[in-house]
């Protein structure tokens, strides 16, 4: 069926089976890889995008769902020129990142808080994070770099 | 070919209608925790799904006198955000935020909730604790309605007829001076599934006892149902640990009496103990 949507700001057209999930269609029917599969299943925040201004997770999202609807994937973040955001660096400077596989759906679920939360609290952080799991850096500099993009952006503003 | 269809309603009546087109074997399709989950381990076991997600009928909340109604398709996050919630029924909103994470909690629905009706269901004790009503449309139209206590039966089983859909849940604001706890017991604080749970309202008259409590765990029991006979424990005491202690002592006692002793016994006996002392000590011992 033809899934029609705003994919990172802009108008799509997808040809995809109805049958499938959010996340299947983004890699599969669209191209997008930045979004990964890791349980499948809603435990690990690995496919989180942002549906309408909020992080859900996009293996539990039907593809039809999204019909209509705004969605923000990992390469939606980026500026126009496609070099990293703020966020994305500051994940590269605080040593946030080490394998990268839970990193899209990490530094999605953080723009996410600051969409809504612009002054978050690190204990608002490490909830807002709380349904992305990362197996190597222990969070902490993850919550770090969050915090710094935070502080940044309330100082440019 | 797919192996089922998708079609997504525009109000609620054509939902209904849809539900009960018998060409197809439906299921609605509202925040997908728990469907898609079931959808990637078992494969689908219906030909179409009709999505509810977007339906504003069933993402209202509102409060008329003192009934406080919540449509279906509210997510937990928005029960979290509402002020009016906040005010009235703060343990709704703890057992909100205790739900998965904010990926499942923006998704997830009320209604899903109890219509999946898992055992670890955090907002099942909470909505049985309220005496709520559940709402439910069928077919041309017809409403039916019964409290949250009798729609769930047990585990993944409800009263709901084939062809229903849940549209809300009802339930009068608590008194005032109502103080309320949940407290949930899980291996960690983020997704966690619940393994035991408590909900309680409890009220202090001007002398200074409790003139109103009403004491609900879940996961203890198959069906979710108010505690009475700890409910009388706790009436006309002065509050303090002692009588927290029978009360408990009393919780548990019903439990057995329920489930009678099994395995896991051993544990959830202390278990729902602790968790009935300090979901009472929560609602009353901690500042409001």
């Amino acid at each position: 069926m033809l899934i029609e949507f705003t994919l990172n700001g802009k108008a799509a057209s997808i040809e995809s089976p109805p049958d499938i999930s959010l996340l299947d269609m983004l890699r599969d029917f669209v191209g997008l890889t930045g979004t990964k599969e890791s349980c499948g299943v809603g435990e690990c925040g690995a496919c989180s995008v942002i549906l309408d201004g909020e992080i859900i997770n996009s293996c539990m999202v039907l593809a039809p769902q999204v019909i209509g609807r705004k969605v923000v994937t990992i390469e939606g973040i980026a500026g126009p020129d496609e070099k990293l955001n703020d966020m994305q660096q500051n994940f590269i400077d605080y040593g946030a990142v080490q394998c990268g596989f839970c990193i899209p759906g990490m530094i999605l679920a953080g723009e996410a808080l600051l969409m809504k939360n612009p002054e978050p609290t690190r204990l608002e952080i490490r909830e807002a994070i709380s349904g992305n799991l990362c197996r190597c850096t222990g969070y902490q500099q993850i919550v770090d770099a969050i915090e710094v993009t935070a502080k940044q952006r309330l100082k440019k503003a | 070919m797919s192996s089922f269809d998708y079609v997504r309603p525009t109000s609620l009546a054509e939902a209904v209608e849809l539900l009960n087109d018998q060409t197809y074997q439906n299921m609605p399709l509202a925040g997908g925790t728990d469907l898609m989950v079931y959808l990637h381990h078992e494969g689908p076991t219906y030909s179409r799904l009709v999505d509810i997600s977007t339906l504003p009928d069933l993402k209202k909340i509102s409060k008329k006198g003192q009934t406080i109604t919540i449509g279906s398709g509210v997510t937990f996050t928005r029960v979290i955000e509402n002020k009016t919630l906040q005010q009235d029924v703060s343990f709704l909103i703890q057992a909100c935020r205790a739900i998965g994470s904010p990926q499942i909690r923006n998704g997830g629905t009320i209604g899903g909730n109890v219509a999946n009706a898992a055992a670890c269901a955090d907002s099942l004790p909470v909505l049985v604790c309220l005496d709520a009503s559940v709402h439910l449309l069928g077919p041309k139209g017809a409403t039916r309605e019964m409290p949250v206590s009798e729609f769930v039966l047990s585990p993944n089983e409800t009263n709901i007829n084939s062809g229903e859909l849940i549209t809300h849940f009802s339930f009068l604001a608590p008194p005032d001076g109502t103080r309320s706890a949940f407290i949930k017991l899980g291996r960690r604080n983020a997704q966690a599934i619940s393994r035991l749970t408590m909900a309680v309202m409890v009220r202090i008259d001007s002398t200074g006892k409790i003139d109103f409590a009403r004491v609900t765990p879940g996961a203890a029991t198959p069906q979710t149902s108010r505690f009475t006979a700890a409910e009388e424990v706790l009436i006309g005491q002065k509050p303090g640990k002692v009588v927290y202690e029978k009360a408990a002592k009393q919780v548990s006692e019903t439990m057995i009496e329920v489930t009678g002793r099994r395995w896991s016994t051993e544990y959830k006996e202390p278990a729902i103990q602790a968790l009935t002392v300090r979901a009472l000590q929560k609602a009353l011992d901690d500042t409001p």
